[in-house]
């Protein structure tokens, strides 16, 4: 046994299994940590997915000992754990966490967390890799990379990683994500920085490319010879509760959602077939989509193409709603939006003349996300069309919240005259496949302890979609004449100016 | 036919005429418009049990509650006469999001005097199309499982465990396996039993140090209950094989020989009652390495102790019912090359 390989480990999971990993989150008594990672770490023990001799620590300023740590983190694991609370399960699981205080500036600390680390090693016999996610504010992310940098908590122990999880905003603009990818550059390598999107983690947007690569009735007609257009929504019947306003209020939805998230499915729909299934190879081919949006040249292009709104007063599921600007820490004069619609063009080959209208509206009817794919009518329809009753076929991707893939077409209505009829073939994950889809974050957490990137967002990827988006910015705040800022009633489908956007084209926003 | 009594019958739901089950299952649907009907597959439940058509029932419902299907059941009688088939229709449902019904529907079907011919028609005519055929075989591979039948078969579930004549069994299914037509894949619950115990023992070997005592194993105990010796001794088959040891049967009892001539010796111990695997535990001069049931929980604790280096862990156990057991492995899929690397072994030590 001269390589000393566990012979046991061998074909009984499909997945790549995450070896011996210390995961310290830096923001440990924050929301993310509460609802979503403690969570999902615990489900990933449910599932034995957790790599041997796991152990997580929660680096945060207050003080407060370990079993306080653990008994907190305990009562939130009940209320959001996907799949119950055990308690047998959690008195094993729970002793693996830890609480380390600390501030984020003080060097000493990650002094003294190292020496921590250093002693779960010892206990384990051997180093173990160690995962640093950042759920902290996005403006402790310098001094976090600088102090782990200074403290040589980068470099992994022995032949371990030191890897680095960076949750979004992943910058405000160009220039504030190409100082952070610099600064983490300087601290970790490329291959070593994972910068999380959620959305990837789910499980319809990894069925994306299952759905056009696996299945041969697809990728021939993916083109703009049979695709007539794309739509891609993203919409929220919340505003800005909980205190988002002071967040939002200084992103607003381009920068919030169509940045990260919605070009993250956009390029997973307009991608070409990638060489391989390597992180790389997937990530080249999506690159390429940000890269081939054409540019607008100026604030009336941007006009013409860009529709941004904000919420007045109006109501959502029976409840009074006040408008954006009367929102909670919302700047009453802001002139930031809570609502964009987009028409893009990726200019390739596959893509040519094919508009992607995007659209992420806040306080819209429903909370929905969607991609739909409306294919052209066919050359020549041998029936009177004034029999016909809907569209042609479409292809609509659920993402949430209830998810899976529904297909539109016509169908001849039962009796003696000849009507047509838009019927609806529907796939919904949770007929189909009883067991719950596992949480995001418990995939991608997996992921970036057992080395698979394919779900994150890499450098050029980020800088790329900041590229496109910081042009759009321009015009909105610098440029002479500033594109309007419309309005829509909280409650309805987004302002009519975004309807026009698409009735110029001969077209209108698919019905959710 | 007449050894099955009413109430034993009426858990199969409404009968129908034979030639009527396709007829009655549209009309059960179009009657319901609150209920979906989905099926990703075909799920056929066969047995020669008189006594298995409640506990098929309950198989069936258990499956379904992950994996949409057409369930079929099939209870052959070969030896009863007069020959007589009759057929029954029922549906399970879950509720999703409080307020979806998604069903499921089996048709079940006793079948007296029924004969390979009879049994491979009545699976024939009540596939639904295109969805793939995963077949439960129950007991011994009889007559009845036969060429013409397991050709059409995707996924075969047997259970080792419960076969009289398992030497005969096993001949019977690598037989079937060899055929060009055979292109099933099988999967024995004996084996499928073992699944977490075999993770959590791999996860007990994840560190150099643990790694390092595996040429010096000395002793190797399995525990298990009574009824699941098989289950046991395809894990003596697996260490073997994963070990690349050879077995020696002597008076004393088991043993494995590395490759470096050391002697394992095992021992498999008859516990009882309890859950069907219980624990693993390996031994050499320096440490003791455990994988042990924990009672009356769904989690198994995973021991290294290599001495003064003491480490415990947490892992899910294995499921305990056929049906999750079942449902598992559809999620799961996986190959069979190691089972049937096992057998030889397995075949040496029955």
């Amino acid at each position: 046994m001269p390589d000393l390989e566990n012979p046991f480990q061998e074909t009984l999971i499909q997945r790549h299994r995450a070896e011996s990993c210390t995961v310290v989150i830096f923001g440990a008594t924050g929301d993310l940590t509460h609802r979503k990672l403690i969570p999902a770490l615990y489900n990933l023990a449910v599932d034995g997915d957790l790599p041997p001799q796991f152990k997580v620590v929660g680096f945060a300023r207050r003080d407060k000992p370990d079993d306080v740590f653990r008994a907190e983190l305990e009562e939130s694991n009940k209320k959001n754990s996907r799949q119950g609370h055990d308690a047998a399960l959690w008195s094993s699981f729970g002793q693996s966490i830890h609480y380390h205080q600390s501030e984020f500036q003080d060097v000493e600390g990650y002094k003294s967390l190292k020496t921590l680390l250093d002693s779960f090693d010892k206990e384990r016999g051997a180093p173990a890799n160690r995962l640093f996610y950042l759920a902290s504010a996005p403006e402790f992310f310098d001094q976090i990379m600088l102090k782990l940098r200074e403290s040589g908590l980068n470099e992994g122990a022995g032949d371990k990683f030191s890897r680095v999880v960076c949750e979004k905003p992943f910058g405000k603009d160009l220039k504030t994500a190409q100082h952070l990818n610099e600064v983490v550059s300087q601290t970790f390598h490329e291959k070593d920085t994972y910068r999380i999107d959620h959305y990837l983690g789910k499980e319809t947007a990894q069925n994306i490319m299952v759905l056009r690569f696996a299945n041969l009735m697809f990728e021939p007609l993916w083109n703009s010879r049979y695709i007539d257009h794309v739509e891609i929504t993203c919409s929220e019947n919340l505003g800005m509760e909980g205190g988002r306003g002071g967040y939002y209020d200084t992103a607003g939805a381009l920068r919030d959602m169509v940045q990260n998230h919605l070009f993250q499915l956009l390029s997973l729909v307009a991608m070409e077939p990638p060489t391989g299934l390597s992180a790389d190879a997937v990530r080249d081919e999506k690159v390429k989509v940000i890269r081939s949006l054409r540019r607008w040249r100026g604030a009336k292009e941007v006009a013409e193409n860009v529709i941004r709104a904000q919420y007045t007063a109006g109501s959502v599921d029976g409840v009074d709603r006040v408008g954006y600007r009367q929102e909670d820490r919302v700047n009453p004069q802001s002139n930031t939006e809570s609502y964009v619609a987009l028409r893009l063009y990726v200019d390739t080959w596959r893509w040519q003349g094919v508009p992607f209208y995007i659209r992420m509206g806040k306080q819209l009817p429903k909370k929905a996300t969607e991609i739909s794919i409306h294919f052209k009518n066919p050359p020549q329809i041998p029936f009177a069309t004034e029999t016909m009753n809907g569209t042609s076929n479409s292809l609509v991707i659920r993402i949430q919240p209830d998810e899976g893939i529904s297909m539109g077409m016509l169908s001849k209505t039962p009796g003696q005259s000849l009507l047509l009829q838009s019927v609806k073939m529907d796939f919904r994950y949770s007929s189909s496949f009883g067991k719950a889809s596992p949480e995001a974050y418990e995939r991608l957490l997996l992921d970036a302890m057992s080395g698979d990137a394919t779900l994150f967002a890499r450098r050029d990827e980020v800088e790329n979609a900041w590229t496109f988006i910081d042009e759009i910015e321009h015009a909105w705040h610098n440029e002479g004449e500033q594109p309007p800022m419309c309005e829509y009633p909280a409650g309805s489908w987004g302002p009519k100016e975004a309807d026009e956007l698409l009735h110029a084209d001969g077209r209108a926003w698919r019905r959710l | 036919m007449s050894n099955l009594s009413d109430s034993s019958l009426a858990i199969l739901g409404q009968e129908v005429p034979l030639g009527r089950v396709d007829k009655a299952l549209k009309e059960l649907w179009g009657a319901d418009a609150a209920r979906t009907r989905a099926s990703l597959m075909n799920i056929a439940v066969y047995s020669e049990d008189p006594d298995s058509l409640e506990r098929n029932t309950q198989l069936l419902g258990e499956i379904t509650r992950e994996h949409s299907c057409r369930g079929l059941l099939i209870l052959a009688l070969p030896d009863q006469t007069p020959p007589q088939a009759r057929a029954w229709i029922t549906a399970h449902c879950q509720l999703y999001g409080g307020h979806k019904s998604v069903c499921s529907e089996q048709i079940s079907f006793v079948l007296a005097g029924g004969k390979a011919d009879q049994v491979r028609n009545i699976v024939f005519a009540h596939l639904d199309s295109d969805l793939p055929l995963v077949f439960c075989w129950q007991g011994d591979l009889t007559e009845n499982f036969d060429e013409r039948l397991y050709s059409v078969i995707d996924m075969l579930f047997v259970d080792s465990s419960t076969w009289c004549k398992p030497e005969t069994d096993f001949d019977r299914l690598q037989f079937a396996i060899s055929q060009n037509t055979a292109r099933f894949r099988v999967y024995d619950l004996s084996w499928l039993r073992s699944h977490s115990l075999r993770t959590a023992l791999a996860t007990c070997f994840q560190s150099k140090l643990a790694l390092e005592q595996l040429p010096l194993l000395r002793r190797m105990e399995i525990t298990h209950a009574s009824g699941h010796r098989v289950a046991a001794l395809l894990m003596v088959a697996w260490v073997a094989v994963r070990l690349k040891c050879t077995l020696d049967i002597c008076q004393k009892g088991l043993c494995l020989i590395t490759a470096e001539g050391q002697r394992i010796e095992v021992l498999v111990t008859d516990n009882g009652a309890g859950d069907p695997l219980q624990g693993i535990f390996m031994h050499s001069d320096a440490a003791n390495i455990s994988v042990t049931r924990v009672s009356g929980s769904q989690y198994a604790k995973a021991r290294v102790e290599i001495g003064d280096h003491l480490s415990e862990e947490m892992l899910p156990a294995d499921l305990g019912s056929d049906g999750e057991l079942i449902g598992s492995q559809l999620a799961r899929l996986g190959g069979q090359s190691l089972y049937f690397q096992m057998v030889p072994m397995l075949r040496g030590m029955l």
